[in-house]
């Protein structure tokens, strides 16, 4: 009888002999990536991306968004289905609409990323700038109307600005919210959810987060990206 | 030309959820052989939907992965005649399904009923204010059925989703704790309502203290062991968050799937079939009826399916563009303002209070589920006097908790910054100690809001795109306003609440937009009535113009009600196949006379 494995399935089985064979926190095969490339990202793109993630998320009691795996999140959801067009009608022509009619830029979210991310570092090395000076730029770009390049650079800022909240607080399958820090820091218990007898309670909630993937695929650790400033 | 044509069968039926999972229950109980086409995928609520791995929030509410492909199908969009329409190139205001049990699988399961006076509005509100108080611009109209004939049929559907709530109404008696205003009722839910989180309960309490009727929302989430009239078994709800944009695993929200497709698969009347894109209906020679219906199937075949009768299934939107693409029935025209396809297109007016409470309170909101509020009906419909307001119809305010899903569940006060330290300090704060209430308002037909052809995009089956062309009427702007302004008092008046916050979507200066979701309430375009001048299907549901054509869900609303439109557009679905099968099957003509 022939067996068909799943690459799931195999990193679990990976995953459940490290943990037979090891006491401490087990990791998959690929949970460094310290050493591997980015998937959509260049080195510095990654760093500039840092830089201002941090800005929209800073660390305090709880992690910054970079630290939170961030960058990792916009790489990896710019190398799949929504970075490249997924879910997004992409026919011609392209007239410019009204806000109310929403987007029509004729490319990808992740055309529209390298698009921003080579006028804005072009113009900016954001990564070399101090920290303190960073948030007065950031909130001078959120007021600007011109163009970065065919992007309008409010769309390109919406777009950055709510890709950064989703890495902080998605399911860290897709490798942000790091340790459940977005989930820490709100108080939400995660995937695996049955309130029936607590409904009305007004008592807070002590349960640790548990994701979708909770104890079986162990979450692959942020990239360390080297940052100025 | 169709490249293979299938042997005739007795129905067809364009669309595999609520509607068409249940004209194909009733018709193939009813002797007729049935087939369903359905433009997605196979999917069932025990193998597709079971937590985990469902509850991924950004898989599906914000990747939307349940929903309608934009690729294959979309429309374009402008906010009056003046404008170019562009295409909708991500979904945003509204979220159509695809596959089978359709958007049917992703609602939050609030299950209501019409108002009777909501179902006469044009008569009813000349009665009660006289012929002058209607503005010219409005083409509101009756339904052509009244709340009495539907009322076996609202009753029926409830009992198919086990719902969950307390009648106010029980055949003619009012019952302190459930709504005063709505409509009699033959029976009581099948269920007991929901329990309530605790901003609910304070709302209710300030609610009450106001003078105002509170009661719990009739939910399809289901509060306790179940079987349905058709065999189905649900399960209690978890109040797991994740409810509206999933599917739910635990058996516990009434869906299509279960609910329906499981008792109905196996009938030897009974077939569907999958990735069946339905492009056209076609029209026998004389024009006068419809002689079945061309679709691609999986293979990318162009087949023709032959059928004595075709009921139209798809979600409200793609039923008009199938008869617009079709040539059934006359589109309608702006500019003289005939014809009836595409007419009295409208939607939903949406705004929305936010309250937050002090330390006191822990709200843990992920502990939600979708139907799970507490609701008062004293500002829907003509549930008030609407003399001397300027406006006609309401909306209900409902303090709801429906999930703390940590992306899109983050309230914060008035003047909290959108980045930086301070927004992620609110976010934190506050995530535990809102309540969040909803203003749920009609939306009138008007001569300007309207569905017809885009002139320059196409589909992926290269057919012209649908276009839509809608703005907020003044008379929701003002509605909205003042039954937002209602419930802001109520906000204010609630237990250890310390600020308020408010939006109404369609505030003087706010273009409607298909950006930021609303609702998936878009209705009309293909309405009941019983004039063939303002109405594409008689009061039966039956197309005036092509008598084998039956249409089925929210876009034969007239105007839309201030409540969710699954509960009304079911209750006429069944109204309708209860005229197909003692009526019409037996004896196939016009059931009214044009």
């Amino acid at each position: 009888m022939s067996q068909l494995f799943s690459r799931r399935a195999v990193l679990m089985q990976i995953g459940s002999a490290v943990i037979a064979g090891a006491s401490s926190v087990p990791r998959h095969a690929f949970a460094d990536l310290d050493s591997q490339p980015w998937f959509f990202l260049t080195d510095d793109e990654a760093r500039w991306l840092a830089a201002i993630v941090d800005v929209f998320i800073p660390q305090d009691e709880f992690p910054s968004a970079s630290q939170a795996g961030v960058v990792d999140f916009i790489d990896f959801q710019m190398a799949t289905g929504y970075g490249q067009g997924e879910g997004l009608y992409l026919k011609g022509p392209f007239p410019e609409g009204t806000p109310q009619q929403g987007y029509q830029l004729p490319m990808t979210p992740a055309e529209m990323m390298r698009a921003g991310l080579t006028e804005l570092r072009g113009e900016t090395d954001l990564t070399a700038m101090p920290t303190a000076d960073r948030a007065a730029w950031v909130d001078d770009l959120s007021n600007r109307d011109n163009m970065l390049g065919d992007v309008p650079s409010s769309t390109f800022f919406e777009e950055l600005l709510s890709l950064t909240n989703e890495g902080y607080f998605a399911d860290p399958i897709y490798r942000g919210n790091a340790d459940y820090a977005g989930w820490r820091m709100v108080g939400f218990p995660g995937a695996h959810a049955y309130y029936t007898e607590r409904v009305g309670d007004n008592k807070p909630t002590n349960q640790p987060p548990m994701g979708i993937a909770h104890g079986q695929l162990n979450q692959v650790s942020p990239r360390k990206i080297e940052q100025g400033g | 030309m169709s490249q293979r044509t299938l042997p005739k069968t007795d129905v067809v039926i364009v669309g595999g959820g609520w509607t068409g999972l249940t004209a194909a229950y009733e018709l193939a109980n009813a002797g007729q052989r049935c087939v369903v086409l359905e433009r997605g995928r196979h999917r069932h609520t025990a193998t597709s939907f079971a937590g985990p791995e469902e509850h991924d929030e950004l898989k599906y509410a914000l990747r939307y992965t349940h929903m309608q492909d934009v690729k294959k199908e979309t429309l374009t969009f402008r906010n009056n005649r003046d404008q170019q329409a562009l295409p909708m190139r991500r979904l945003g205001s509204f979220l159509p399904g695809s596959g089978l049990g359709g958007a049917g699988i992703h609602w939050n399961g609030q299950i209501w009923r019409p108002l009777p006076s909501d179902l006469e509005m044009r008569s009813h509100y000349e009665d009660r204010y006289g012929s002058q108080f209607i503005s010219d611009d409005l083409t509101i109209q009756d339904w052509g059925v009244t709340y009495d004939e539907l009322e076996p049929h609202l009753d029926f559907f409830e009992r198919i989703c086990g719902a969950a709530g307390y009648a106010g109404n029980l055949n003619g008696e009012t019952r302190a704790g459930g709504n005063p205003f709505e409509g009699s009722r033959t029976a009581d839910y099948p269920n007991p309502a929901m329990k309530q989180p605790i901003s609910n309960t304070l709302f209710g309490k300030a609610a009450e203290k106001l003078g105002y009727n509170p009661f719990p929302m009739p939910s399809a989430n289901v509060t306790q062991a179940y079987e349905n009239p058709y065999g189905a078994q649900l399960h209690p709800c978890t109040y797991c968050g994740f409810c509206e944009r999933f599917g739910c695993g635990y058996y516990a929200k009434a869906d299509p799937i279960i609910c329906v497709y499981d008792r109905i698969k196996d009938h030897e009347n009974f077939e569907i079939r999958f990735e069946a894109q339905v492009l056209q209906v076609e029209k026998s020679a004389d024009g006068k009826t419809a002689t079945g219906v061309t679709y691609l199937d999986e293979n990318g075949v162009e087949v023709f399916q032959p059928a004595d009768t075709v009921c139209l299934n798809a979600y409200a939107l793609w039923n008009v563009h199938l008869m617009l693409v079709s040539g059934l029935g006359t589109p309608y025209d702006p500019e003289t303002r005939t014809g009836t396809v595409g007419r009295n297109y409208s939607y939903q007016t949406i705004a929305a209070v936010d309250a937050f409470f002090d330390d006191s309170i822990t709200t843990n909101p992920f502990m939600g589920a979708g139907a799970l509020g507490v609701v008062v009906d004293d500002f829907n419909g003509d549930n008030f006097d609407h003399s001397e307001l300027g406006f006609l119809g309401g909306g209900y305010i409902a303090c709801k908790q429906y999930h703390g899903r940590p992306i899109s569940y983050q309230p914060v006060p008035e003047g909290t910054p959108r980045w930086g330290a301070e927004w992620k300090r609110a976010v934190r704060e506050n995530y535990n100690r809102h309540a969040d209430l909803v203003i749920h308002g009609s939306s009138v037909s008007t001569h300007e809001n309207y569905l017809d052809l885009d002139p320059t995009w196409t589909d992926a089956y290269g057919r012209p795109l649908l276009r839509m062309t809608f703005n907020f009427p003044d008379n929701d702007r003002k509605m909205s306003d003042y039954v937002m302004n209602r419930a802001v008092e109520i906000a204010r008046e609630m237990d250890n609440v310390t600020s308020v916050k408010s939006v109404n979507l369609a505030a003087e200066g706010n273009d409607y937009s298909v950006v930021p979701y609303q609702t998936t309430h878009n209705v009309g375009g293909a309405v009941i009535g019983t004039d063939p001048a303002t109405s594409v299907v008689n009061r039966y549901g039956q197309m005036w113009d092509h008598h084998n054509v039956f249409v089925f869900g929210a876009c034969l609303f007239p105007q839309n009600l201030g409540y969710n439109p699954t509960g009304p557009l079911m209750g006429l679905a069944y109204w309708t196949l209860d005229h197909m099968k003692n009526d019409y099957l037996s004896n196939p003509r016009p059931l009214m006379d044009a």
